[in-house]
């Protein structure tokens, strides 16, 4: 497998899960944005949702 | 976290998770081809090797003493990977660390791919510019600004402040000093 892509991102993601604590960013996953994304199978035009902010403020997780 | 919590969901429900965290680190490393194979690799290694990569990687062994994939053979990979599946969520973070030459080239792929294949929702995280760039490709992207919610502040902070290696040196007023001064910090970001 390492023929297709020599980026091993299960490593990094790891780390942050190791890294991060429970609850804390759980306020997204109820956001309607959120639930309505994850639920919108199928359509498209509204595949993407962009999680945008400043350097530091938690979009991969707060540490 | 949002990988997490899709993938507990993808435990009870038939669907698959695949992510990626771009970094300014190994921007060489991370190509558009590359970061796309990362994505296959994910959703094709699920259980035993599929037989069209299996036949893609013979195909290629052959050729030049083994040659790489170009983008478009990657992505119609990705494609045949995303059809045998039933719900695809791919997260990308950071796409502002990833070679600015890379990120339309990136949203492009991702874009052929959303359109051909309906079962996939895509999951992006980046600086606030990067929003306009990813509108260009995708017109009807839903945007949530992060910013710190003092309650996960709060939180955090207790959480560090209670795996203290030092904990008689900690007093209530302390902990209530230490929050107080991080969360005045933040409200100017």
């Amino acid at each position: 497998m390492r023929w297709l892509s020599p980026l091993e991102p299960n490593n990094r993601h790891q780390g942050v899960r190791d890294e991060r604590f429970d609850g804390i960013g759980d306020w997204l996953l109820e956001t309607s944005e959120f639930r309505e994304w994850r639920d919108s199978v199928g359509e498209a035009d509204n595949a993407v949702l962009l999680c945008s902010g400043n350097p530091g403020v938690g979009k991969t997780y707060l540490r | 976290m949002v990988i997490d919590s899709l993938c507990d969901q993808a435990k009870k429900e038939n669907i698959a998770v695949a992510g990626l965290y771009c970094d300014f680190l190994s921007q060489q490393d991370q190509t558009t081809t590359n970061i796309m194979g990362a994505i296959l690799k994910q959703l094709a290694g699920r259980s035993s090797i599929p037989n069209y990569l299996r036949e893609a990687f013979q195909g290629a062994k052959a050729e030049f003493g083994g040659r790489g994939l170009r983008l478009a053979e990657m992505i119609g990979l990705l494609k045949i990977a995303i059809a045998s599946l039933p719900q695809v969520f791919i997260c990308i973070d950071a796409l502002d660390e990833c070679l600015p030459k890379c990120l339309p080239e990136l949203l492009q792929a991702l874009r052929n791919i959303a359109r051909e294949s309906p079962n996939t929702r895509i999951f992006l995280t980046g600086r606030p510019h990067v929003g306009e760039v990813v509108q260009r490709y995708f017109a009807k992207t839903v945007v949530i600004p992060i910013s710190p919610k003092t309650d996960d502040i709060l939180n955090y902070v207790e959480m560090r402040l209670d795996m203290d290696d030092e904990p008689e040196a900690m007093t209530n007023n302390l902990r209530a000093d230490i929050a107080g001064a991080i969360l005045e910090k933040i409200s100017d970001m």
